[in-house]
């Protein structure tokens, strides 16, 4: 016999669905906007906004790959986007690991002045930090650009990873320290794989900014081999001109290779973020 | 020993002829991303003449380019040749010293007119330090055919302005393009309508001079003119950006547009059929019309490059007849050289317009010295008159009081 | 030395924990940020560092006109854009995020979906939502137009009643995936125990939600909401992208990070207007100060109420 809370909770459940699929529709939405008009010419953009594009030759996607480096920044992104990540979850991850599981003096302080840097707009910090590569000689070298990122990405991540760590029970910690573990055996063997979900959204929430930063590469970069891909779209954006039709036609290209690596890794992304928050 | 001594001189003659080839090689950036293949014909045309200078042109975003020239010129790097901004945009750079005086050092300079070269000029020591590059006007562009198909004709006093304005809304087209989403549209909207009203030249010497200020009825006058129009603006007007103004205009969707010269060439790229023809807009009695105009930039040296000579050649090249040609040709611009011929037509009416009844660019040439720049207070301001926020007596108080901030009116 | 040796013993790992974030962190962040902040204490003539200047570029800041009515302005526009992104996180956010875990067929797809415009750069975003609110063109004028709701079709960017608010649910629209995954995960972290507890006890579904599901879900959400708030009063590319710098129309969306960036280095979509170092690096430090307040509570709130478990 169907119960009260069942028949209500099919209602509920549709709408529920309901409400899911429209936020869905309204996320893609866009999305799939951007593509249709990076397949259309600027005067046909304008004139049907919305209609499928009357051509699907690839021909505009040549152009920009040509006129903006594509190949050549696609790898400098790359390598400069992949060296920020791996530099930060090496760095940040011992640093978070320290301020949540040990109690020291200079504890709190130290992670307040982690979490100082994101309170600021980080532009103010330019010509110093311009002056500091020219002095260090990393200039129009991609080393630049990985510390800043790494740099910038610091507070917010030794706090979400410090939250991460801060949930793990001391049961583990004491009884590795008991089999002979030292310090850093501990965080390296137990504890830090027990955090990965934090691991991959440290990883997530930073790689997107920097893939598309354009700032930085601006003012650090000058010549074409390092240049990112952000740099290379530039071209497209006059003062006066903007070429609508190749400004879309980047705007895809130069999203794909995220959205491809996310749609190929969010399973794992968000497997891993939500199975390991389950307690084992 | 006479090999050696062969030896020696070939190895001698080979080094002297590798040092004649040695290439020095200049870096210009710019915020002119849309020019770039223009820039690299004229590079060209110099590289050729002088095989021992290379000249590579970096555009960068228009709206980062000011923070990232500032930022390495003052930290010591940057290019060579520097792309400068008019007026107010190069005293900063001059006072610190980081760009090279150049009025002793390019004797071409002398040539240039005297109000053309108070774009590049330090007011603090007089100096020149830029070859101005171009000038732009700001007046009506009208659609030349639809004119013709609707038989109307470039109107000569305000009256006639606003009937030809409901014409063109009665045969179901916009009669001004014009939006007011981006603030600095509104400055160019004013630069088109304003100096008929303001009085042009002798307004802007009175306020320059200390014997008026933005309070004078004159100056309201011209604002008011601009809020006259709205019933003319595109629907929606709030939300027309400058893009949306440009293929309003280009797409035939509206018969006019008050906007720059600089337009020719974007316009002529997003739809070639279209034939634009110009005209100041008039003022209350036939003879009152009057446009804008204002130098847009110049070209200037960072004063820490290690090739200032190599720099100072190009930059001679820059501010010959043959370069201004060159750039007017290519990039359907008004060359600030002096000597040049436009073109086009539609750029020769432009020129024409400006030597008969063109005044400089009230608040861009003489208002931008200060924070709040006149230009952004009359921008901001006149977008919340536009949006219905705020009075023209309001909006007059605060540009007035904004600019007082900064800039002494006596 | 065996003094030195026995410390190593017992604080060594905490240098080599800490060593190697400290260094990177504080050279090429910490190190320029603290440079600038001390501009705010110099007097400025262009780029020329004139005489020490004290506290005058914060009077100028907080009681001059313009500056000061800017100032209070964007702190204004930013505790709104704060409380509308977090009533929209909590509310929305967290109920898609209960739905979801209810482990629907299409589960995986939704998730994917919603954390979709996370991977887009905010000038992509910029751009497809200014082009979608095009009043004449736009998506959402033409399905307005579409539905007969003609009259509700507003230059929504250009008008000063509308144009921050839509700016905030562009943002909520690009956000909102990273709280949904956040909360998501949370949620399943609870043991099916509590729940099954409280409905053997007779709860029905909201008080379950109520009395179980959210006070442990308190940390989550705390730590959410401090990195909103943190970024929230940070937001800058977005608005300069959609709007630019100068906070139009008419300073409805002027924000402290956009009045930051034209005082220090001129208005750039004005084209050519002086920047104001001093003053600018001074707005720099009154920002990091009211953010580091109301989050130093932020984050003494949430360790109190972490629960292990």
């Amino acid at each position: 016999m169907r119960q009260p809370g069942e028949r209500r909770r099919g209602l509920a459940g549709l709408l529920g669905l309901a409400l899911l699929v429209l936020v869905a529709l309204l996320f893609l939405y866009p999305v799939l906007l951007m593509v249709l008009t990076a397949f259309k010419s600027t005067p046909e953009i304008f004139r049907s906004p919305f209609g499928l594009p009357e051509s699907w030759a690839l021909d505009g996607f040549a152009d920009v790959w040509r006129r903006a480096s594509f190949g050549r920044y696609l790898r400098n992104s790359l390598l400069i986007t992949g060296s920020s990540a791996a530099l930060l979850l090496l760095t940040a991850a011992p640093a978070a690991y320290a301020l949540a599981r040990y109690s020291f003096r200079l504890r709190a302080g130290l992670f307040l002045f982690f979490l100082a840097g994101i309170m600021v707009p980080i532009r103010l910090g330019i010509l110093p930090l311009y002056l500091l590569m020219r002095d260090l000689g990393l200039l129009d070298t991609p080393f630049s650009l990985i510390l800043t990122y790494t740099a910038s990405g610091m507070p917010m991540s030794v706090f979400l990873l410090s939250v991460f760590f801060r949930h793990l029970p001391r049961e583990l910690e004491d009884a590795a320290r008991i089999d002979g573990c030292s310090e850093l055996q501990t965080f390296w063997r137990i504890m830090l794989p027990l955090v990965r979900p934090g691991l991959a959204t440290v990883v997530i929430v930073n790689v997107v900014p920097w893939w598309n930063d354009f700032f930085f590469p601006l003012l650090f970069l000058q010549s074409d081999t390092w240049k990112t891909i952000p740099l290379g779209m530039q071209i497209f954006f006059g003062q006066h001109l903007i070429d609508w039709s190749l400004v879309f036609s980047g705007m895809l290209l130069a999203s794909l290779p995220l959205l491809i690596i996310y749609l190929l890794m969010s399973r794992q992304f968000i497997a891993g973020l939500t199975a390991g928050a389950v307690k084992g | 020993m006479n090999r050696t001594i062969r030896l020696l001189a070939t190895t001698l003659a080979l080094s002297l002829l590798t040092a004649a080839l040695a290439q020095t090689t200049l870096e210009f950036w710019s915020w002119r991303t849309e020019d770039v293949e223009a820039y690299e014909k004229f590079i060209a045309a110099f590289e050729a003449d002088n095989t021992d200078i290379q000249v590579n042109f970096t555009p960068y975003l228009n709206t980062e380019y000011n923070t990232i020239v500032a930022t390495a010129l003052q930290g010591g790097g940057g290019p060579d040749i520097v792309h400068l901004r008019a007026y107010g945009g190069i005293e900063a750079l001059a006072e610190a010293g980081l760009i090279l005086r150049l009025d002793d050092k390019v004797p071409a300079l002398a040539d240039f007119a005297p109000g053309i070269l108070l774009g590049a000029t330090n007011r603090a020591d007089g100096g020149v330090y830029g070859v101005p590059f171009a000038l732009q006007t700001v007046q009506v562009l009208y659609n030349v055919d639809m004119f013709e198909e609707l038989g109307l004709s470039e109107p000569t006093t305000w009256d006639e302005f606003l009937a030809v304005g409901d014409a063109l809304k009665e045969s179901g087209v916009y009669a001004l393009a014009n939006g007011a989403l981006e603030p600095w549209t509104l400055e160019t909207l004013f630069g088109g309508v304003g100096p008929a009203f303001y009085g042009g030249d002798e307004y802007l010497e009175a306020v320059t001079g200390g014997e008026a200020d933005f309070t004078d009825p004159r100056f309201a006058a011209a604002l008011e003119h601009m809020v006259a129009l709205q019933p003319y603006l595109a629907e929606n007007y709030m939300g027309v950006g400058y893009t949306d103004m440009q293929s309003l205009f280009a797409f035939e969707q509206a018969g006019m547009l008050i906007g720059g010269s600089y337009e020719l060439g974007t316009l002529a790229q997003l739809n070639p059929e279209l034939t634009v023809g110009s005209f100041a807009v008039p003022g209350e009695a036939p003879g009152d019309a009057a446009i804008s105009y204002y130098v847009d930039g110049s070209y200037g040296i960072n004063a820490t490059s290690p090739n200032q000579e190599a720099a100072l050649r190009f930059i001679a090249f820059l501010a010959t007849q043959e370069y201004g040609q060159m750039f007017t040709d290519e990039l359907q611009q008004i060359s600030a050289v002096p000597g040049v011929q436009p073109s086009s037509e539609a750029l020769a009416d432009m020129v024409a317009l400006m030597d008969e009844a063109g005044t400089p660019y009230l608040m861009l040439t003489a208002f931008r010295y200060g924070q709040p720049s006149g230009s952004t207070l009359l921008q901001n301001e006149m977008q919340a008159v536009m949006g219905g926020d705020q009075s023209v007596a309001d909006a007059v108080a605060n540009i007035q009081r904004g600019v007082s901030e900064w800039y002494d009116f006596e | 030395m065996a003094n030195a040796r026995r410390w190593w013993g017992r604080h060594g790992h905490l240098v080599v924990f800490l060593l190697p974030a400290l260094l990177i962190y504080g050279a090429f962040m910490a190190y320029p940020l603290v440079s600038s902040l001390s501009y705010s204490l110099y007097e400025w003539d262009g780029f020329i560092r004139r005489g020490f200047a004290g506290l005058d570029n914060f009077v100028t800041v907080l009681t001059r006109w313009p500056f000061n009515e800017r100032f209070w302005g964007a702190l204004r526009h930013n505790a709104l854009f704060f409380a509308l992104t977090f009533v929209i996180q909590t509310t929305l956010g967290l109920y898609l995020a209960v739905l979801l875990a209810r482990r629907w067929r299409g589960s995986a797809f939704f998730q994917a979906t919603y954390f979709l415009p996370h991977t887009l750069s905010l000038v992509v975003v910029g751009f497809l939502w200014r082009m979608m609110l095009n009043p004449t063109w736009g998506a959402v004028a033409q399905g307005l137009r579409r539905v007969g709701l003609e009259e509700w079709v507003q230059p929504w960017l250009g008008q000063s009643g509308t144009a921050l608010v839509t700016i905030i649910l562009v943002n909520a629209w690009a956000w909102l995936g990273f709280p949904i995954l956040v909360f998501l995960a949370a949620i399943q972290a609870i043991p099916k125990e509590f729940d099954e507890a409280a409905l053997v006890d007779g709860a029905n579904g909201w008080q379950r939600f109520r009395f179980v599901s959210f006070p442990l879900l308190l940390p989550s959400l705390a730590m959410v909401s401090i990195l909103t708030f943190i970024w929230d009063f940070n937001a800058f590319e977005l608005v300069f992208v959609m709007q630019g710098a100068s906070g139009a129309p008419s300073y409805a969306t002027d924000l402290l990070a956009t009045f930051f960036y034209r005082t220090s280095f001129g208005d750039p979509t004005t084209g050519g207007e002086p920047g104001q170092t001093g003053l600018g690096a001074a707005i720099g430090v009154l920002m990091l100060v009211i953010i580091g307040i109301v989050s130093a509570f932020g984050v003494r709130f949430t360790q109190r109420s972490q629960t292990e478990y």
